[in-house]
């Protein structure tokens, strides 16, 4: 059995777990990063998009709050081109006290967050789809920021200096030497195969699934309460800035444009387990209806997909069984096990929010080194991502002006989301993975409007071309794909939606006799690379 | 002075059934919002491919299908009548525009012929264009794509044709092509189609792989062979290749579907019916409770077509014609008709697993036996109105490779019907 | 008192954008790129699903479309009359184009031909001299050089007077038991006088007194086909309120430009988003177009059908625009009533020339090219005339295949006599 030998084990390719992966390299570790999906398949691939400028919070919690301003604003600097800079706003709806407004402003006035008051009728203006009845209505600096873009960065720049990333290996046990944690062993899911990793330090960003990681090292008390939130992808921007209500924070109160959809969020139920996270259709209804509050006519627009993802809320013991998940601190955790279990070599991060990512990594780096006494000072509030060099922000036309160039010389395979055929040839042959899905994190392809309909064929053909896949797998991949696909389909299938999903059955059935076609499951994938340190990283970004 | 019959929708049933009216004497307007199925669906006859084994002989297997499935909408038509649409169809086609373009097949056995992700799929009656890809009993092929035609892989279809379960044992090898040389480095099929029409590109074509060909291999190209003369570029290439040519259906845009459509089109303006796009019905023109002619929706006023009859033939949820709204409330869109087969309230519409059918499949306008749309009751909603078509409730199609058997099914059978009753003289087509 | 019964269509899309958020309709199914004339004849025009639904999600008020290749959409709307689905993707590259000329600017030459009345009064008291002069080849090699327009492109020939004139001094016939308005659009009244005079003298013939509202200017389609929406929604304003006082008393409107009446009758409404202009509103549901109306008058018993023979062989094309008003091909209907008029029906969708969009230097060979097939068919019939509803349509077409190019009341006109 292959042993892998590094200085910093981080479990856990979320926002947190990259960001973490980065800090370490940045600060000179030799740094191992693992999920046993994908990067960003978790919680943080499943949000909404929004960067927070704080206003959320600013009544609240003015701790976050100020949090969120501030990584805010570092973020942009270092994360810039994962970051379209919509700007955000707050209203007062018809359903909202518009007395909340000064509490809200004054919140931010507390906090650090800029926010000002807007003359309503120039609002409407902006965003002609906004409810027109809108009271009052507040500007801050919200963003949107693309969840498996910079995921990507922070692996890339990561490997720059020296890390290996090992998706699609899980961690089965936690090796303990006496009261020391040393390491892990792992699970290659796509092979079977098994590995071990020798490990000075661990640290767990398994976010909602922490729990599991800490009981393997044998530690209990940690409790990570999931609270499963849904959000819907509308087929446009329905508004170009984020839109937010003005009022205690709620369910569905979020509207974020985020490239080519808006999406509205979220839901707050609490799970039994992470991995249980059911879209219901009351969940669903209740997205709508809040969505009609702020933009009428939102159940008459496109519904492209919906997901759930699940919240890591940490518990402190002295909580009590809650519904609401909401009301549990949403401050980051950073339980060093050392100190609180006696385990040496073991920190575990839990709660936060994807906005704090960088601030979670931070703590979570300084804690280790306090452990080991080291001390390497943390550099990621300075040192830019590659890919954001420049320091622009991405605008949403990008793609769009690419192709522009490109009109006479290239093929264009996923028509929705703008992907030339080499764009996608590169990336299946450097992503090492036969998986569809995989690909769709990382380009978006078959996230637009017709979900696949027309470019998933095409893709298949490509990756049986380039030699990824034979025939019956790269059916099974078709297969699979489409099964993914309907997962998030189904609870949102009506209207202009259902009329797309009835079209590809008759493309994919009908047609083209899929069930059919010899398939198999896709297991045919080249296994990943560990990735070395190369001169120029990984070439793959979702630009 | 109104039309005898309004038809709504330019799919297969639509066309079928205004071509048949216009031929024989009937003054016939096709109402439609677009261009329909045509230009999307292979447009091979699939009478019955699965149900849900596979089907070899779909005339014999349609009265156990019924039974099967009652409600189906092969319910409504004799056998007699399907063979008797299948015939005039494939008259059609051959005297047609587009002739000697003929379709082949009967319902007695079905052929397997390769889709474009290598399965073999069951169909009846298909273009002769595409005759010569049946895999029945085994095959030996050679499959050609195109470079620059990125929706059809032909490696991919080699690759799996040759590991499907046809009744013997299918080789297969693939080539891709850099043709046309130069130009455009993005083609769809109709632009690939119009290559295909001029001889000179043919020549470039054969001149690049005949020589790798085996002597047995039959070679199957994207259903692109031709649009303007399909027959003539399919028997020149076979002439030059000294061999049996095939193509295969792919992703839409469907060159053998814009032939139907321009063979069915050009029937109906020679029978004097007219065809008018853009026109959106939105409901029925009612007098005293009779419905006396259609709304329709044109730029932005409400005009009313008059007509003694009415074939609503606008398709399925795919094309609009049936419409499910986000409180989960199905409407039938032209004409306010009641949907049938739509899932309570609170009950279930989808189940997670994909290719499980579906509690909505099915849904659709349930008629009496004279295609007349039927209330929760059984009581006919219109005496002089005919559902055809993907509208029908009770089948999935898809699923059961049945869609243009459906449509020319019942489109030829709500025709007759419409016959039946009007003092039109009912000339021989 | 309208003889149709038609009922105006409370149109609304809840979102409050009808146009732009009928993307959603969208499944990408092509149907329009294989109907789209100029992306099927040249790759600079990705198609209509592209630059219309599709690229419409990536742009934003901040940020209007990248996307220059917009500009090689013609406006046929074409793509609109074959969507299956109801996405009004015509409309959709119309707005963004001018989106796009807010990046961009407007070329001067657009500007110049998108108020083409402007130039027309100009040039009228010199008509002979303006005439020759666009008739010469060295002067058209000239102005392509100076303002971009093609130096072979079809340009009218001014009147050297106006149609306006003409009505003011034709007096209204006694006894006539009905009444009408007519809208006669630039064409009629500048270039094509003589047409405006025949459509008055067969509406006549059949018992009208026709109404010609004085000041009647251009209906801004040049300039909304060009971006400038400003300027397009005075003009519409404007020439909407020399026809609603017709419209409010009840007297039908009828016009012989397919292009024009297919303008007031919605075009203005949707991509001008001018629905709460009171007179546009009550002119859009009393705009008929001429042959629209004729039949609709046979239907209901009420036309003269005393047509003499026309031993002649007509070429038939329905423009682009024509065919968006959704009536079906009324002229076909009128020339059936004809003894011994064999008629031709064409089959094409555009002729390429698509209003400005042909006679600019930098698309008149794909003008061309669209119009191929229909030049073709037009040669090969070899007829006397070839009729077309639409006048800038008709002069590039005449131009192109050296056959004469009427409107089809000018064969009404000879049939009945009055020629």
């Amino acid at each position: 059995m292959t042993t892998l030998q590094t200085e910093v084990l981080v479990i856990g390719g979320g926002a947190t777990g990259a960001g973490v992966a980065w800090d370490a390299a940045l600060r000179g570790f030799d740094t191992i990063l693992v999920d046993r999906r994908d990067l960003g398949e978790g919680t943080s691939g499943r949000f909404h998009g929004l960067l927070h400028s704080g206003g959320r919070y600013a009544v609240k919690d003015p701790h976050a709050a100020t949090e969120c301003i501030e990584e805010n604003l570092i973020l942009r600097h270092i994360a810039s081109d994962t970051i379209e800079d919509t700007g955000g706003l707050f209203v007062s709806t018809p359903d909202d006290d518009p007395a909340y407004g000064d509490r809200f402003l004054q919140g931010c006035k507390d906090t650090g967050v800029p926010a000002e008051e807007v003359d309503v009728a120039e609002v409407l203006k902006r965003e002609p789809r906004l409810n027109p009845r809108i009271k009052r209505a507040f500007t801050v600096p919200d963003a949107n920021i693309d969840a498996w873009k910079c995921i990507w960065a922070l692996a890339d720049g990561a490997t720059r200096h020296g890390a290996r990333i090992l998706t699609y290996h899980s961690v089965v046990a936690l090796h303990r030497d006496g009261d020391a944690v040393t390491g892990a062993r792992l699970r290659n899911e796509l092979t079977g195969e098994e590995l071990d990793v020798e490990a000075g330090f661990t640290l767990s960003a398994a976010g909602a699934w922490a729990a599991e990681i800490a009981h393997m090292a044998g530690v209990e008390g940690v409790r990570v309460a999931p609270g499963k939130g849904i959000m819907i992808a509308m087929n446009h921007r329905l508004v170009n800035t984020v839109v937010n209500r003005c009022t205690m924070p709620a369910d569905g109160d979020i509207l974020v444009p985020i490239r080519t959809v808006s999406v509205i969020g979220t839901t707050d139920i609490r799970t039994a387990h992470p991995d249980e996270i059911p879209v219901t259709q009351e969940e669903v209804d209740q997205m709508l209806d809040d969505g009609e509050t702020l933009v009428p006519g939102f159940r008459d627009a496109r519904a492209l997909r919906v997901w759930a993802g699940v919240r890591p809320l940490f518990e402190d013991v002295k909580t009590g069984d809650t519904e609401s998940t909401r009301d549990i601190g949403r401050s980051h955790a950073v339980l060093d096990h050392l100190e609180r279990d006696g385990l040496k070599g073991f920190v575990t991060m839990t709660g936060g929010k994807w906005t704090t990512f960088r601030l979670m990594a931070q703590d979570m780096v300084d804690v280790m080194c306090r452990q080991l006494g080291e001390d390497r000072a943390c550099r990621t509030r300075e040192e830019r991502l590659p890919g954001s060099e420049d320091g622009e922000t991405y605008q949403l036309g990008h793609r769009l002006r690419v192709r522009e160039r490109e009109l006479q010389d290239e093929q264009l395979v996923c028509e929705c989301e703008l992907i030339s055929r080499s764009r996608l040839e590169t990336a299946m042959r450097e992503r090492g993975t036969a998986n569809l899905d995989d690909i769709r994190r990382n380009l978006r392809l078959g996230m637009g409007p017709c979900q696949g309909g027309f470019c998933i064929y095409r893709a298949t053909g490509m990756l049986h071309a380039i030699g990824r896949q034979d025939g019956p797998s790269a059916a099974g991949s078709l297969v699979s794909f489409l099964q993914e696909r309907w997962k998030g389909v189904w609870p949102i299938l009506y209207g202009d939606q259902l009329r797309q999903a009835r079209l590809d059955d008759w493309i994919y059935q009908g047609a083209l006799d899929v069930e059919h076609a010899p398939a198999t499951a896709p297991v045919g994938a080249a296994p990943p690379e560990v990735r070395e340190a190369a001169a120029d990283g990984l070439k793959v970004s979702a630009a | 002075m109104s039309h005898d019959t309004i038809v709504i929708g330019t799919g297969m049933a639509g066309l079928v059934a205004a071509v048949r009216l216009a031929q024989s004497g009937a003054r016939v307007l096709v109402l439609a919002k677009g261009v329909g199925s045509t230009h999307l669906c292979p447009s091979t006859i699939d009478v019955l491919g699965y149900g849900p084994q596979r089907i070899e002989r779909p005339g014999e297997a349609l009265a156990a299908h019924v039974e099967a499935n009652p409600g189906h909408p092969y319910g409504l038509v004799e056998v007699s009548g399907l063979e008797a649409a299948v015939e005039w169809f494939k008259e059609q086609t051959v005297s047609g525009p587009l002739g000697p373009y003929a379709y082949v097949g009967s319902l007695e056995a079905n052929k397997l012929l390769p889709t474009a992700v290598g399965a073999a799929k069951p169909s009846a009656v298909v273009p002769e264009t595409m005759a010569a890809g049946d895999l029945r009993g085994g095959a030996s092929l050679h499959i050609v794509g195109f470079r620059k035609l990125k929706d059809f892989h032909s490696a991919l279809v080699a690759d799996n044709v040759s590991r499907t379960e046809v009744g013997g044992p299918v080789e297969a090898r693939s080539a891709e092509l850099d043709l046309p040389a130069g130009g455009r480095v993005d083609l769809n099929g109709l632009a690939l189609a119009r290559h295909f029409d001029d001889a000179a590109f043919r020549s470039a074509v054969v001149a690049q792989i005949v020589r790798r060909l085996g002597a047995e291999e039959r070679v199957g190209f994207p259903a692109v062979l031709g649009i303007k003369d399909p027959h003539g570029a399919w028997a020149d290439l076979e002439h030059r290749l000294g061999r049996p040519v095939f193509e295969i259906p792919t992703l839409p845009p469907s060159v053998p579907g814009m032939r139907v459509f321009a063979i069915l089109r050009e029937a109906l303006r020679r029978s004097g019916g007219e065809l008018i796009l853009n026109a959106e019905v939105v409901g029925p023109a009612l007098e005293n409770g009779r419905l006396v002619g259609v709304r329709a929706n044109l730029g932005r006023r409400e005009v009313v077509h008059p007509a003694d009859h009415v074939v609503l033939a606008t398709g399925g949820f795919a094309s609009g014609g049936l419409e499910l709204d986000s409180r989960w409330k199905a409407r039938e869109r032209a004409l306010g008709l009641p949907v049938a087969g739509v899932p309570a309230p609170g009950e279930p519409r989808f189940t997670d697993s994909y290719f499980e059918e579906q509690p909505l499949s099915r849904a659709g306008i349930a008629v009496d036996r004279e295609l007349r749309p039927v209330g929760p009751g059984g009581e006919p909603v219109y005496d002089n109105v005919r559902v055809a078509g993907a509208t029908l409730a009770g089948a999935v199609p898809w699923t059961e490779k049945s869609g243009d058997g459906i449509s020319l099914a019942t489109g030829f059978r709500a025709a007759e019907l419409i016959l039946q009753t009007t003092t039109v003289a009912a000339v021989t087509a | 008192m309208s003889i149709f019964e038609t009922t105006p269509i409370a149109e609304h899309d809840v979102l409050g954008d009808l146009m732009r958020g009928s993307l959603d309709h969208c499944v990408k199914c092509t149907i329009c790129e294989t109907f789209c004339p100029v992306s099927n004849v040249t790759p600079l025009f990705p198609g209509p699903k592209y630059v219309g639904p599709q690229a419409e999600r990536y742009r934003t008020p901040d940020e209007p479309s990248p996307d220059d290749s917009l500009d090689y959409c013609s406006g046929c709307g074409i793509c609109t009359q074959v969507c299956p689905q109801g996405v009004h993707i015509a409309e959709i590259n119309t707005q963004a184009r001018a989106e796009l000329r807010k990046r961009t600017g407007v070329k001067f030459r657009d500007k110049v031909i998108a108020r083409n009345t402007v130039g027309a009064r100009l040039a009228r008291p010199v008509a002979p001299l303006a005439n020759w002069s666009l008739a010469n080849p060295t002067i058209r090699l000239l102005t392509q050089r100076v303002l971009g327009l093609h130096h072979q492109a079809a340009l009218p020939k001014f009147a050297s007077r106006t149609f306006q004139k003409w009505a003011r001094s034709h007096p209204q016939p006694a006894g006539a038991s009905r009444r009408v308005a007519y809208f006669h659009g630039c064409g009629a009244n500048h270039y094509e006088t003589r047409l405006g005079e025949m459509a008055v003298e067969v509406l006549e013939h059949n018992g009208f007194a026709v109404d010609v509202p004085r000041g009647q200017d251009c209906c801004g389609l040049p300039l909304q086909s060009n971006g400038l929406f400003e300027p397009a929604r005075k003009y519409v304003s404007k020439l909407s309120g020399r026809l609603a006082p017709s419209a409010r008393a009840g007297i039908d409107i009828v016009a012989t430009s397919t292009s024009c009446s297919l303008m007031l009758k919605r075009e203005a409404r949707e991509i001008l988003g001018m629905d709460d202009d009171p007179d546009l509103r009550v002119v859009s549901e009393r705009m008929f177009d001429i042959c629209e109306y004729l039949l609709a008058l046979h239907r209901r018993g009420e036309l003269r059908t005393d047509f003499r023979p026309v031993p002649m062989t007509v070429t038939y094309h329905a423009p682009c625009q024509q065919q968006g008003h959704g009536i079906g091909k009324p002229a076909l209907g009128l020339f059936a009533l004809i003894p011994e008029l064999r008629v031709i029906e064409n089959d094409a969708t555009c002729c390429g020339v698509a209003g400005t969009y042909g006679i600019k230097k930098e698309k008149y060979a794909i003008a061309m090219k669209v119009g191929e097939g229909l030049f073709a068919q037009i040669r090969d019939a070899a007829p006397e005339l070839a009729v077309c509803d639409s006048e800038t349509c008709r002069w590039h077409i005449e131009k192109a295949t050296g056959v004469p190019n009427v409107h089809p009341v000018e064969v009404l006109h000879r049939a009945y006599g009055l020629s």
